[in-house]
């Protein structure tokens, strides 16, 4: 088991009355795994997915439960332990590909960020070459001409194959998606997907895929959460869940996709 | 549109190499020894021996104003330098981590901001002494709190981007994230403030050197023969006009140029 998460909850302290964002998570994710959460906005899946990724602040915060990756928890590791783990190990990608990469730099150096802060015994040679395979591995076109180019030359879907390059490029065991392909447009979304769904094969990367969108949850994922005001609703098989669910919530949800009928 | 911003580039450009030429070339040599004396050219009129003519000593003004903007072009440099340097630092280590020493630091900032520059530095002044070294520090430690909040605020801004946290999942420190990933970005902005307060600081080391407190006789400085050349408003106006047309210009120049940098 790669990640297990034990009884999760956060509670916001920040305002005069504690809030309560998410509350007793419980679920494991298996090394390879595609595992979607799936939710409406509010309903704590985002804040999960930084909880998992050791990006949530350490004031003002109060953490429940257990996350243990490899056996360690990320919830109360300190800071250079857990850099160690970022980056390396677990990766994220974003929503918004446009403000995800840093205006200033070019591709090839931040493809190549997390080696020149985790394997500091490769050389620039080294670097640009698995950087470079990195890129074509995520099928961009002429892999050499966009590690030196600027963010603001590339289209909005260049920028998330950019992204999970850079995700990739030090070969985690986890990468977590949050709303990857929100951003984009229909076709683009689809190449996304068929692309994570590639990179999960080939590397054996496990991918913790959250949205909104239950008909793309349904395309990538193997098992599914269900989430609700913080908490889970209903978790299991993909295809169990969304043909026999359980809880009215999730009927609820599935009766709401839009189907076009003629 | 662009033509304006050209014409404004263009003319700063001109100034300012204007400027750099003659402090260049004073660097080399200076028509002649900036503190001869000869009673015979006492207040005379431009002539081609002193294109600027001389002064109540029989100096020769040209000289004399290629070795006081080369004082006060280094002043200015090096005040900058300190206050850009300082500023970067406290206003990125506010931006960045906020909290309680974000607090501290920018109430002391807003107390140093409250004075006006040139007060702060004749304070300091009246502390450390005169002297250029000392004018040069306390220009500097009074330029501090504007380029600490303008960085400040930047470092802000560009925190809340998702780039910031992408960074700093990849497990980037603290210190990577804020002078590879962040400051990169701010550089526009603290560019043209960095020019801006050059300006500011050619004036106020100007203004300090005519009120007495800044470079020492027999060191030229264009702000002091300013005050000299009061007396002989009149009998030699080029004493005062020379040494003023080259403050305004450096200044305009610059002022241009960096207008015409912020527009591109």
């Amino acid at each position: 088991m790669l990640l297990e998460c034990k009884d999760f909850g956060i509670e916001f302290h920040d305002h005069d009355r504690p809030e309560r964002a998410v509350e007793g998570v419980s679920f494991s994710l298996d090394a390879g795994e595609i595992l979607g959460i799936v939710g409406e906005s509010g309903s704590g899946k985002s804040l999960t997915a930084l909880a998992i990724a050791g990006l949530l602040p350490r004031k003002k915060l109060k953490k429940e439960g257990e996350i243990l990756f490899d056996g360690q928890d990320v919830l109360r590791m300190d800071r250079k332990a857990l850099r160690e783990l970022q980056g390396d190990e677990i990766c994220m990608i974003f929503q918004e590909p446009m403000t995800a990469l840093n205006p200033t730099m070019r591709i090839g150096l931040q493809v190549e960020e997390a080696l020149r802060i985790h394997h500091r015994e490769m050389d620039a040679a080294a670097r640009r070459e698995r950087a470079l395979s990195c890129l074509a591995d995520v099928e961009l076109p002429d892999p050499e001409q966009v590690y030196e180019s600027y963010p603001h030359q590339l289209s909005g879907g260049m920028r998330q194959r950019v992204m999970i390059a850079a995700a990739m490029v030090g070969g985690p065991q986890l990468l977590i998606a949050d709303e990857p392909t929100t951003a984009l447009d229909v076709t683009v979304q689809a190449q996304i997907i068929k692309l994570l769904q590639k990179i999960n094969r080939k590397e054996k990367v496990a991918i913790l895929f959250i949205s909104h969108d239950l008909s793309l949850i349904r395309q990538i994922s193997h098992r599914v959460l269900v989430m609700q005001n913080g908490r889970l609703v209903e978790q299991g098989e993909v295809e169990e869940i969304f043909e026999h669910p359980c809880k009215d919530y999730t009927k609820q949800l599935l009766s709401a996709i839009p189907r076009v009928e003629l | 549109m662009k033509k304006y911003r050209n014409f404004n580039f263009i003319c700063g450009a001109v100034l300012t190499g204007f400027c750099l030429l003659i402090v260049l070339t004073g660097l080399i040599r200076t028509p002649y020894d900036t503190t001869a004396m000869s009673v015979a050219d006492r207040l005379s009129a431009p002539s081609f021996a002193h294109w600027m003519g001389c002064d109540n000593y029989g100096r020769d003004i040209l000289s004399r104003v290629m070795e006081g903007m080369r004082n006060t072009v280094w002043i200015a440099l090096l005040t900058v330098a300190i206050g850009t340097l300082s500023g970067v630092v406290i206003g990125a280590v506010c931006g960045y981590f906020g909290g309680l020493l974000d607090d501290i630091l920018m109430r002391v900032n807003d107390v140093l901001f409250s004075f006006p520059s040139i007060l702060l530095a004749l304070v300091i002044i009246s502390l450390l002494g005169t002297g250029s070294l000392n004018v040069t520090l306390a220009l500097g430690i009074a330029f501090i709190p504007s380029f600490a909040r303008i960085v400040r605020s930047e470092v802000k801004k560009q925190s809340a981007l998702e780039y910031v946290e992408s960074a700093r999942l990849m497990g980037a420190g603290h210190l990577r994230v804020i002078f590879v990933h962040i400051l990169p970005n701010i550089l526009p902005v603290l560019l043209s403030s960095v020019m801006i307060g050059f300006n500011n600081a050619v004036l106020a080391e100007a203004g300090l050197s005519y009120l007495g407190v800044g470079v020492q006789p027999p060191q030229a400085s264009l702000g002091r023969m300013l005050s000299e050349a009061q007396s002989y408003l009149f009998t030699a106006p080029w004493y005062a006009i020379f040494p003023g047309l080259m403050i305004v210009l450096m200044v305009l120049g610059f002022a241009l140029l960096a207008e015409g940098m912020t527009e591109a």
